[in-house]
């Protein structure tokens, strides 16, 4: 039944999408947990015209570069209904920024005009005025609070649209008509883990091939619940490609995700590893507190599932393939998987329906599956969910390819891969120091399969550049289109691609061995006792590590601390993470001799997002190794030596 | 044919009794007095549900008795089943299956509390043909001419009082720890087929010939008789043209009858050993037959129940956040003529877990 619109260029498909699907939602606003506002297909895209011609008349250009400093509501939509519809380029930005990151966006895109959220943006931006020469417009999203001197309403805006359209006018429809593939639909300043901003220069081509390859099927029944940050590309895309397909989303946040999965039931979301891990979590201590009946009937119900869905993938073709197997030992091994899966189906079946059931209730209970975005998965979470019965389709891009590049899908779901390159995109692994092509390459065997190097690709989704740095651009978007990622990875046996890790965030021991933190990082994560960790060691001896420790894990076993900096101090505390970090990074757990971390050092403050967090729960490394310099130093020299 | 050897030990009777004791429990841990209070507020599918249950059901095992000729102690085992209240399982089978979940606990209270009445006047109706028969075989066996079987009713009756006291325990039980409850329920399915198993385990090894001896009649009986309960509970409520949400759930109720409740029956009111062991035997093939054929039918009616259930379910959450006289307006052409001028698909009961 899935029947996605195919457009050429956002504007269009705003428009195509308020004719097919007219008064069906397209958007519901949260004002108690039973009481949600929809607004249709329709209403948006009049809304829209309205706004849209509101900016034409005090001055938005064709082209033009438009602020939209906001997070996740409805009115930014409407925005960039406007923006879009006016022929304009979004240049979005979080409600989080920072005064450096206004002034540098602002100038640097040459922003005219801006939507600010809140109260508090516009007076941040009315303080940082005298910085910002060229910005002439501020209209202000929230109608909650009044509009300061020198700030608009959005619904002045929108009226005098309104008037202007009610006369006649019909510059919006010649802005849409006159935009062409290859026009901006947004610029987006990446804060990234590394330097200043830069500006993903994204057309409306790279949009609209997303909308086309993107192997997920969404219809008018469908709902999806939205969390993730709007203003990055990944919820970006995918909100688009929600309205391409007719199917609703349902804006939530953090406080009120577990009232909103039980009454919206999203059969669909896009979420973030940190999602997942702590929905997992959360799941595991429910078990915990259970009857003893109960937990005994979930660990038997998990043993089941794990085995029954390992025997599925085996027979599938979609186990992790990392090393070429040998045709008659897959036989062999397929009949012997065929035979588990006879013999544990119909337990698997009971268990299934009696037990999992009810834990998948707890995830919201009609998730078909979930996209995962924006950051590796730990492979342990990964299973786990596809074990208890919820498909998750972890996927890999970059706002600058604007971002799918890679995604599972339900037929070729390969854990601890982000699955197959998508339609039309061509990838390639690159080896870092000679940079030639390992895969796809015949003169390797299997093509190249298996070998490790950094990410390149190619096809229709890779951005147009970043604005105002030619040189930048030139450094990563090489002759024939090819894009580099920046990302070590490799492709497995059954053609997915497997990510190993950022090739900048590699660490050089002393002695030259070469290791990946994120892997180390992901495995101490599990622990229930650590909250964040940075592990570190560039040009020293051995491994270190930062830990967050949860305080209230502690606080439960009857450790007494008040705070996270008392409990740095605690020395029952450090003897419990030191024999934590000891069995998660256990050498059964394939971690190698000079990859165990051999000191740590308790943090006394959470990472914070925005300071040393992204938007998307990413390690800023630079920032982590900065602030907290003494630790480190402390770690790897300390002034008095161990006995 | 005829079961010589004892089929079951004593130790088997004790397992089974527990069995029926664990799984009745159970049954009550899932239900609550709100269960009854329902049954009334929806009339329509109840009745629908009873008149496939009581009606449909018992005409289709003698239909088959009958047609394969089976012998009489089997037969009257096939109609007892086929006059069997709904099971627990089929409650389950019904949310998977994307079926009204309510109407099917509805179904199953109902029809428990019927049977007191309906399993008597259908045995005593239905399986008069076949008790001729057993008589006129004792009687040419050289028994007392004065010999007649009849059946037990009285016992009948007290057996299923007996069955039902362990429901109400479980809904006391429901009443005061709903945790405990859950666990009852879920513990009872999986009781159930462990002492399944173990039962159809023993007598593979004891009575290995027994299975090579059974006729073909009576497995084909066995494994017939749930899924012809499943097609004609299909289409007769299909006929009355309820919504595809019921036609699921009354299609699975229909089949799936309450095995435990045949096999108390048996024990307590068949108390000449060889019908016993005969209707036992069938008893435990339909047990464990009916949990694959279920399985299937589940797996199919989810699979065909899909988009249906899709635009329910979105129909029912628009409802509920947008408010209720919120009408949720696909694009022409987006839902199929069958479902096309009531989205909602009728009153839908909201789903019970």
């Amino acid at each position: 039944m899935e029947s996605r619109i195919i457009a050429s260029n956002l504007a269009d498909l705003y428009r195509q999408a308020a004719e097919k699907y007219e008064s069906l939602p397209a958007f519901a606003t949260r004002h108690k947990a039973l009481d949600w506002n929809p607004v249709s297909f329709r209403e948006i895209y009049e809304q829209g015209m309205d706004l849209a011609a509101g900016l034409i008349e005090i001055g938005v250009k064709a082209r033009e570069h438009v602020g939209l400093f906001s997070d996740n509501r409805l009115e930014w939509m409407l925005a960039d209904y406007a923006i879009q519809l006016s022929g304009s380029v979004n240049t979005p930005r979080g409600a989080d920024v920072t005064d450096e990151e206004l002034i540098y966006i602002i100038n640097h895109a040459k922003i005219r005009v801006a939507f600010v959220e809140n109260d508090a943006l516009q007076k941040k931006i009315l303080r940082l005025r005298p910085e910002l020469p060229d910005l002439r417009e501020i209209i202000l999203l929230s109608s909650k609070s009044e509009a300061l001197e020198g700030v608009r309403p959005l619904k002045e805006i929108a009226a005098i649209g309104t008037w202007q359209r009610k006369n006649g006018d019909k510059r919006v429809n010649d802005r849409m008509n006159a935009i062409r593939p290859d026009d901006l639909f947004t610029l987006i300043y990446t804060s990234g883990t590394t330097g200043k901003p830069k500006g993903v220069m994204l057309t409306h081509s790279n949009m609209m091939s997303q909308m086309e390859v993107i192997p997920i099927e969404l219809t008018c029944t469908d709902r999806v619940l939205s969390i993730l940050p709007i203003w990055h590309i990944f919820e970006r895309v995918f909100e688009v490609y929600t309205i391409c397909c007719g199917t609703c989303t349902y804006y939530t946040s953090i406080r009120t995700l577990g009232e909103d999965l039980k009454y919206v039931e999203p059969t669909f979301m896009g979420s973030a590893p940190r999602l997942w891990e702590s929905l997992h979590q959360r799941i595991l201590e429910n078990v915990r507190s259970a009857h003893p009946v109960r937990r005994a009937l979930f660990h038997i119900a998990y043993f089941l599932g794990h085995y029954y869905q390992e025997s599925i993938f085996y027979l599938t073709n979609n186990d992790l393939q990392l090393k070429p197997e040998s045709m008659i030992k897959r036989g062999v091994l397929r009949a012997a998987h065929a035979l588990r899966l006879l013999v544990l189906l119909p337990w698997y079946g009971f268990f299934n329906a009696a037990v999992l059931e009810s834990v998948r209730q707890s995830a919201g209970g009609s998730i078909k599956a979930t996209v995962s975005g924006g950051g590796a998965l730990p492979l342990e979470i990964d299973k786990f969910f596809n074990y208890i019965g919820i498909p998750v389709l972890e996927g890999y891009g970059l706002t600058e390819t604007s971002p799918v590049i890679a995604v599972r899908t339900e037929d070729k779901l390969v854990n601890g891969t982000v699955g197959p390159p998508v339609a039309d995109t061509e990838v390639r692994i690159v080896d870092l120091e000679t940079e030639e092509v390992l895969y796809p390459n015949e003169k390797y065997p299997y093509d190249g399969r298996g070998m490790r190097g950094e990410i390149w690709v190619r096809g229709p989704q890779v951005m147009k550049g970043y604005y105002r740095e030619p040189e930048i651009t030139r450094k990563v978007l090489l002759e024939g289109g090819w894009f580099r990622t920046g990302d070590l990875g490799m492709m497995t046996f059954n053609d997915s691609l497997k990510i190993l890790g950022r090739s900048k965030s590699t660490i050089v021991l002393s002695n030259g061995e070469n290791l990946e933190p994120e892997p180390l990082e992901m495995q101490l994560r599990q622990s229930r006792y650590i909250e964040q960790c940075m592990v570190v060691g560039q040009d020293q001896k051995f491994v270190g590590a930062l830990i967050v420790p949860k305080l209230d894990v502690f606080q439960e076993e009857n450790i007494q601390a008040e705070s996270l900096a008392e409990l740095s101090e605690n020395p029952k505390a450090k003897r419990i993470i030191r024999d934590e970090i000891k069995q998660m990074l256990s050498a059964g757990n394939g971690i190698k001799n000079f990859e165990q971390v051999r000191d740590f050092r308790l943090l006394s403050n959470n990472f914070k997002v925005g300071e040393e967090l992204t938007n998307l729960f990413k390690l800023k490394r630079h920032v982590v190794e900065q602030k907290y310099e003494k630790n480190i130093r402390d770690m790897f020299h300390p002034k008095e030596v161990k006995v | 044919m005829d079961i010589q050897t004892q089929l079951l030990y004593p130790i088997d009777q004790i397992l089974l009794a527990l069995m029926i004791f664990v799984i009745m429990f159970g049954m009550g841990g899932s239900l609550t007095v709100d269960d009854f209070k329902a049954v009334a507020r929806r009339p329509r599918g109840v009745l629908i549900g009873f008149l496939s249950q009581f009606g449909v059901m018992p005409l289709i095992a003698l239909g088959l008795a009958v047609v394969l000729n089976l012998p009489p102690a089997f037969a009257i085992a096939l109609i007892l089943i086929g006059c069997l209240p709904g099971g627990t399982t089929s409650n389950m089978f019904a949310y998977f299956a994307r079926g009204s979940v309510a109407l099917s606990i509805s179904m199953t209270t109902a029809s428990t509390l019927l049977a007191l009445l309906m399993m008597p006047i259908l045995l005593e109706l239905y399986t008069t043909g076949f008790t001729r028969q057993i008589t006129e075989a004792m009687v040419a066996a050289g028994a007392d001419s004065s010999a007649e079987f009849v059946i037990p009713t009285l016992n009948i009756i007290s057996s299923l009082v007996l069955v039902l006291v362990p429901v109400a325990g479980g809904m006391v039980l429901r009443r005061y720890s709903p945790g405990w409850a859950k666990t009852a329920e879920d513990t009872a399915g999986f009781v159930a087929i462990i002492v399944i198993l173990y039962l159809l385990g023993t007598a593979f090894i004891r009575h290995s010939n027994l299975f090579l001896e059974t006729p073909w009649q009576v497995y084909f009986s066995a494994i017939s008789v749930g899924l012809l309960g499943f097609l004609f509970g299909y289409w007769v409520s299909r006929l009355f043209g309820v919504q595809p949400l019921f036609q699921r759930a009354i299609s699975l109720e229909t089949g799936i009858q309450n095995g435990p409740v045949s096999f108390a029956i048996i024990l307590l009111s068949f108390p000449e050993p060889s019908i016993q062991n005969q209707m036992l035997w069938l008893a435990i093939l339909y047990s464990t037959f009916i949990v694959m054929t279920s399985s299937f039918i589940t797996l199919y009616l989810r699979k065909r129940g899909k988009f249906d259930w899709e635009v329910h379910r979105n129909t029912v959450v628009h409802n509920r956040l947008f408010g209720e006289e919120y009408v949720t307006d696909y694009p022409q052409g987006f839902l199929p003529p069958r479902i096309a001028h009531d989205p909602s698909q009728g009153t839908s009961p909201s789903q019970k877990r």
